[in-house]
């Protein structure tokens, strides 16, 4: 059990790091993202497949909003009235949608990687 | 105030589920005054996520963008350790019980881990804590009108209804016999870390830490993830409408391991282990 906890701690750490380093990198493009009235503006978002690339996203009402992706899975936060960047993965060519999870019958928007 | 409902209650329900199985652990065992272990635990969690709802609105800059992700990681697999553990260790104390109830007691102070049980009420609780305590708090700060109102109510009426799940496990626990009652909170725990783990990769993968891949089938159409039997089987069983290759291996690959761990070798160990007080 204890080789099982070792694990873990050596995944944790692992997380940890690789997530700091990122931080640095700045050459990703970044791609502005609004959100406005409970919804996504633009709600099509076309990126360049196979390059990583940094979401920012300003939040301009008043609540939070949950950024919530099925594949690749994100949950992101963006409080109100502030500004989260969210690093993205390299992306196949294909549809990525998403919504606000907390509005999701009006936050909808795509990625679309091409 | 439907939207607001099914997702209070599916961020609710996991913690909630965790917290019914811990709690009734302790009462079939016998160890009530560990309830406190657990109440603590579970408040704790509570409010560090009421804290980190606070903090994510005033912090910014990279704190904001990183932290947060940072922390849901490390709970979550924090959570897959503490949860293998404890059903390990059930597994192997339903093996040595020989029906005495003072022994039952013994066995479960043995080594003084009760306060395992308090952690896992705090992982149970903080994982989705914050984010529950984020959107009531937004629900509310946009309230205005009956709509708004409605929401309000349907996002509280989300988290008491999960609660009374929680409550309703913990007493059906107690109606069923012992060694039942562990064969079956082993494997919902096993299941339930399982699914954990899966969610964890798939977070790492989201991250960019580990690479990306296509998901293996889509049943999003059948059973979203957002529903609320959705929600349940995915706190149950880790249901999942579009996994990809590593979550479902690691999915897969947890319960082969763990089933055989837990399950497997009967006969050899229930020897060895056999009751020193007995004759």
């Amino acid at each position: 059990m204890k080789w099982i906890a070792v694990g873990v701690g050596a995944l944790v750490l692992g997380a940890l790091l690789g997530t700091a380093l990122p931080v640095s990198a700045q050459s990703a493009p970044e791609i502005p993202l609004v959100i406005e009235k409970n919804r996504f503006q633009p709600d099509v978002i076309k990126v360049k497949a196979g390059q990583s690339f940094v979401l920012v996203i300003t939040n301009k009402d008043k609540g939070p909003e949950e950024l919530d992706m099925q594949q690749p899975r994100i949950e992101k936060v963006i409080p109100g009235g502030k500004t989260v960047r969210l690093k993205m993965p390299a992306l196949k060519p294909g549809k990525y949608p998403f919504v606000g999870e907390y509005h999701s019958e009006t936050a909808k928007a795509t990625i679309v990687a091409e | 105030m439907g939207a607001a409902f099914v997702i209070t209650l599916r961020e609710a329900f996991e913690a909630s589920l965790i917290l019914g199985i811990v709690y009734a652990y302790l009462e079939k065992v016998g160890a009530r005054d560990g309830f406190r272990f657990v109440t603590w635990g579970g408040t704790v969690g509570l409010l560090l996520s009421v804290a980190m709802g606070i903090a994510v609105t005033f912090l910014s800059g990279p704190l904001l963008d990183l932290g947060p992700d940072i922390i849901t990681v490390v709970v979550i697999f924090a959570a897959v350790g503490l949860l293998t553990w404890h059903a390990w260790w059930m597994q192997q104390h339903a093996r040595l019980m020989k029906g005495q109830v003072q022994h039952r007691i013994d066995e479960a102070r043995a080594g003084n881990r009760l306060w395992v049980v308090g952690l896992i009420a705090f992982t149970g609780v903080f994982r989705e804590g914050a984010e529950t305590v984020l959107f009531l708090w937004g629900i509310m700060a946009q309230a205005e009108g009956a709509a708004g109102w409605s929401s309000v109510i349907g996002g509280v009426a989300g988290v008491a209804l999960a609660a009374a799940i929680g409550w309703a496990i913990f007493h059906g626990g107690r109606h069923i016999s012992l060694s039942r009652f562990f064969t079956v909170t082993t494997a919902f725990i096993m299941l339930l870390a399982a699914g954990l783990f899966a969610t964890g990769v798939g977070r790492l993968q989201g991250l960019g830490l580990l690479p990306l891949s296509e998901p293996v089938w889509n049943t999003s159409w059948l059973l979203s993830d957002k529903s609320v039997a959705g929600g349940f089987l995915s706190g149950l069983i880790g249901y999942r409408s579009q996994p990809t290759v590593p979550e479902l291996c690691v999915y897969v690959g947890y319960i082969l391991v763990m089933g055989i761990v837990l399950f497997g070798r009967r006969t050899p160990t229930g020897v060895t282990l056999a009751d020193p007080t007995q004759p």
